[in-house]
């Protein structure tokens, strides 16, 4: 009996090796991202003691009890306030400082260096030397303020609110900034020299040129820059747990925090995930509704 | 007339622009200078601005005294391990996505967006979990395995714009001249991608370097922990907070970071652009 | 006796991309040695269907052949093709001579006659100088040598070139034209050739096939298309300035056939048509070509004026209105016209094109038997 074997199209063959060299991509995903996720929908289903990670079905409870305890929606708020916060003054800052950095400067390039350099900084170090400047005896902070006059005594930056949130969002924009700033900069420095030649032959003053030209220009970059960064703040674990670690008590304590916390410090495994789960659901939401907005 | 305007307009703005320039990088002077200062000006109140001599002397006992250099070979061990690893598989995966059609293609490409919602907290716990069932828990392979986990999204975005901006005529003038398209992409599409793997190299190497959660929680011995929290374990385990040696060893765990930026920073940059902007 | 089987035969080929079909039931067949330009506007497909014979695309539907051997599934490496890109396509990365090198490579043809082979390429080109330069030190006209350098090294059995001048700039592209043409007298290659440049397919081509939206509209020698083209669009593509094409109506037969538009009547007279239009049905709705060389100016005619003179050194290109019409004109340099005037004018009628409507088919009775 002849069996004749259907020979693969070329399209079909170059289909086979493009599917094998994305396979250890996929296999990534699926196994370190995709399992975990559906591991913590199944989790939160329970309540789990973490050190012996036993437990039992509970269902829906977890939510329902975090849904009615206030320390969720705190956390929430907490998040939506750190992550509007230093947001806002990354795009601010970012904007103004790119803006300068565009001009021509002495020893421009070094000055781009120091710029960058909070962001790739370790968060570790970040912590450590704010820390060590806002330290109420020997921090620099106090000191300097206070020598200027526009302190009498030292403040505790970070051992009481508002403070400490204000000094949260203020660390997390100066760390993160440059993140803002590299990306304008790489948009201000390919706008076309003519645009602005052709505006200013038409009469177009600096103020002008830069509400018609440039900001049109940056829109689209802005859209993926308050995308990414928002997702990311909102996300934020190491900086905020290194600095104040959620205290006082848990008025800076984000969602983030508060899932390392049920998870390690109340051993409440099935608490922490369905605290994360609900924290995606969030994060999902608001991507699904930016994108779809910014789409138009 | 008009030169000597515009001179002075550019040094009165460079004083201006290198005075914000100054002010945002106090802090990190503000550690390189306190790390300099002997033990006994720390303490003055009010706090020296300069240091009256420059001492090595708290780099001398962090070396010494301290576990900082197995931190500092488990941090390197971590960020070449990661990132060759990330490098690798990214960078086959952003040729496949980029030279290949096949079903799902494009859906994989959304999917790599959406995976950046992913908070690193949830996925610890199922991590640990399962580095624990596997048998791999408080090893540095754990860690490589879990940093691959959240480097691989942002390194297949970056590369995947880098690949995407090779133009397609040279694959195909190689495959006409005789290459199987794995021989294209070895011999004509590597040498020009090599720009942007040396960017996400960089990223993802410094993202490994940086990292502390998954190093708190995947790792407790201190042979094999990372400098990070190897670091915020000598801020705690004393009564007597050692500030000099932190800010010595802060010093320290910035030194790459210092040679990258004094070297390769147009790679990093580059990569912020071609990454974000093309999206 | 030439075996027909080979050179490259294109059977019913169509390609489509999600739902936009690129190449429409294509058949075209080139005989072996011969230069083929494929020619057409932006977007007819012509650079699909090279691409489909280098193998780079593969046809939805059809087969194509090589020398009689069936390449639908061959990959571009296995096909014995050379291609020379638009862009050129150097590898930046490598020298001219490791560019050139680099099919041999492939190859594993061994490395002395690698070298020999690079340098007889590189002497008949003219690029002995540039051997260790990169391609970004190059001119335009240098990195399209070494392209071609590329190709010609592994003597393949077919040349494909897609637009391959239209990066130059005109004076280079008109030597380059005469060097391809002298190439292919030498080397006797067959060679298929893409162009949106009707003078650069005009030119250099034993045949053209004129494509437009993926369909084939003529294949023939320069002088059939120019003098007897089959449909109204190639009538329309091929020559500069085009052909002058006015619609209206035809009606009666032998002497009384007449071609009227709007307020002009125009007596055919002793010019043979095929079908309806030979045997006098009234009423015909055509479409009549004119060559800007076709037309008598002076004493015969209606009227027209002249709207803009273009006196281009050996020729004047005169615009006219003409019964509500935009027309074109080629006459000699010593003709005295100026913007405004008015003259007279007819087409010749024996050098007449008429197309049916609404399909544009040409209905001349030239064709040879």
């Amino acid at each position: 009996m002849i069996v004749t074997r259907k020979r693969l199209s070329l399209d079909a063959k170059y289909s086979i090796l493009g599917a094998i060299l994305i396979a250890p991509t996929i296999l990534v995903f699926c196994t370190i991202i995709v399992y975990p996720l559906i591991a913590a929908i199944y989790l939160s289903l329970f309540s789990i003691y973490t050190p012996t990670m036993e437990g039992q079905w509970v269902g829906f409870d977890n939510y329902a009890q975090l849904l009615a305890s206030g320390e969720f929606w705190r956390s929430l708020l907490n998040n939506i306030i750190w992550t509007a916060g230093t947001l806002s003054l990354q795009l601010v800052f970012g904007i103004l400082v790119a803006l300068m950095l565009h001009q021509n400067m002495l020893f421009r390039s070094l000055a781009r260096s120091l710029i960058l350099f909070p962001y790739f900084l370790s968060t570790v170090v970040a912590v450590l030397i704010w820390r060590w400047m806002f330290n109420d005896l020997y921090g620099v902070l106090n000191h300097l303020l206070m020598w200027a006059g526009i302190l009498d005594m030292p403040v505790d930056w970070l051992g009481s609110m508002p403070n400490a949130m204000v000094s949260l969002i203020f660390i997390g924009a100066w760390k993160y900034f440059p993140f803002v700033v590299i990306v304008v900069l790489a948009r201000l420095q390919s706008i076309p020299e003519s645009l602005y030649e052709a505006a200013t032959m038409d009469g177009a003053g600096r103020f002008a040129r830069f509400i018609d030209i440039t900001l049109p220009q940056l829109k689209d970059v802005l859209i993926v820059i308050i995308l990414l960064r928002t997702i990311w703040d909102f996300k934020e674990f190491d900086l905020i747990y290194l600095l104040t670690g959620g205290g006082p008590i848990i008025s800076t304590q984000t969602l983030p925090l508060m899932v390392y916390r049920e998870a390690f410090a109340l051993n409440q495994m099935g608490n922490a995930s369905a605290v994360a789960v609900l924290m995606m659901l969030i994060m999902l939401v608001f991507m699904t509704l930016y994108l779809r907005k910014t789409e138009d | 007339m008009a030169m000597r305007k515009k001179g002075s307009h550019k040094i009165l703005y460079s004083i201006f622009g290198w005075t914000v320039v100054l002010l945002i990088s106090f802090p990190l002077l503000w550690m390189i200078l306190t790390s300099l200062k002997p033990q006994s000006e720390l303490f003055l109140i009010p706090p020296s601005l300069l240091p009256s001599e420059i001492t090595f002397e708290h780099y001398v006992r962090l070396i010494h005294e301290t576990p900082f250099l197995t931190y500092l070979k488990n941090s390197i061990i971590l960020a070449v391990g990661t990132t060759v690893v990330v490098v690798v598989i990214a960078t086959l995966g952003a040729h496949s996505l980029v030279r290949f059609s096949y079903p799902g293609r494009k859906s994989l490409a959304v999917l790599v967006l959406y995976t950046y919602l992913l908070p690193s907290v949830v996925l610890i716990i199922p991590l640990y979990l399962l580095m624990v069932k596997v048998g791999l828990s408080n090893t540095l392979v754990s860690l490589i395995i879990a940093y691959t986990t959240f480097a691989l999204p942002f390194a297949l975005w970056l590369l995947r714009s880098f690949m995407a901006a090779i133009p397609a005529d040279l694959e195909a003038a190689a495959m006409i001249d005789g290459a199987t398209r794995m021989q294209a992409f070895f011999d004509v599409i590597l040498p020009q991608a090599i720009p942007g793997i040396i960017s996400t190299a960089l990223f993802t190497a410094i993202l490994a370097w940086n990292e502390y959660l998954f190093a708190m929680v995947l790792i407790n011995n201190d042979e094999v922990r990372p400098l990070t929290t190897g670091i915020m374990s000598m801020l705690v385990s004393s009564f007597n907070i050692e500030w000099s040696l932190l800010m010595a060893a802060s010093v320290m765990m910035s030194v790459p970071l210092i040679i990258v930026f004094a070297f390769l920073q147009k790679y990093l940059t580059r990569g912020f652009g071609a990454g974000a902007i093309k999206g | 006796m030439t075996d027909t089987s080979l050179g490259i035969h294109i059977e019913c080929v169509s390609k489509s991309f999600d739902d936009i079909l690129a190449v429409d039931a294509l058949d075209l067949e080139i005989r072996k040695g011969e230069f083929v330009s494929i020619l057409g506007p932006s977007g007819c497909g012509k650079t699909t269907l090279l691409r489909m014979l280098a193998g780079l695309e593969q046809p939805s539907k059809g087969t194509i052949s090589i020398d009689g051997a069936v390449v639908n599934d061959l990959p571009p490496s296995k096909r014995n093709i050379a291609m020379v890109f638009q862009t050129y396509a150097l590898y930046p990365h490598m020298t001219v001579a490791a560019n050139i090198e680099y099919p041999l490579k492939k190859r594993r043809t061994p490395k002395a006659d690698r070298t020999r082979l690079v340098h007889e390429v590189a002497a008949v080109l003219q690029l002995e100088q540039l051997l260790q330069r990169k391609p970004r030190e190059l001119s335009g006209g240098q990195q399209q040598r070494v392209a071609l350098g590329r190709a010609l090294v592994r003597d393949p059995a077919v040349f494909l070139l897609d637009e391959p001048l239209s990066n130059l700039d005109a004076k280079l592209r008109a030597h380059m034209r005469a060097e391809l043409i002298l190439l292919h007298r030498r080397i006797g290659r067959t060679m298929v050739y893409v162009t949106h440049d009707q003078l650069e397919a005009m030119t250099m081509s034993d045949r053209i096939a004129v494509i437009c939206d993926g369909r084939l509209q003529q294949f023939e020698a320069p002088n059939d298309v120019y003098s007897r083209p089959r449909n109204k669009f190639v009538a329309g593509f091929i020559g500069t300035p085009s052909m002058n094409l006015i619609e209206g109506r035809l009606s009666g037969a032998g002497d009384d056939r007449v071609f009227r538009s709007g307020d002009w009547t125009l007596p055919i007279r002793g010019l043979a048509l095929t079908g309806d239009a030979e045997n006098g049905i009234a009423d015909l709705p055509v479409t009549v070509g004119f060559r800007p060389e076709d037309i008598l100016l002076g004493n015969t005619g209606d009227e027209a004026r002249v709207t803009v003179v273009e006196p281009a050194g050996h020729e004047v290109i005169v615009v006219c209105r003409f019964h509500g019409h935009e027309i074109f004109l080629r006459v000699s340099p010593d003709t005295r016209l100026r913007p405004d005037d008015r003259v007279r004018l007819t087409p010749r009628v024996d050098k007449l094109h008429v197309f049916a409507e609404p399909d544009g088919r040409r209905i001349n009775d030239d064709f040879p038997k």
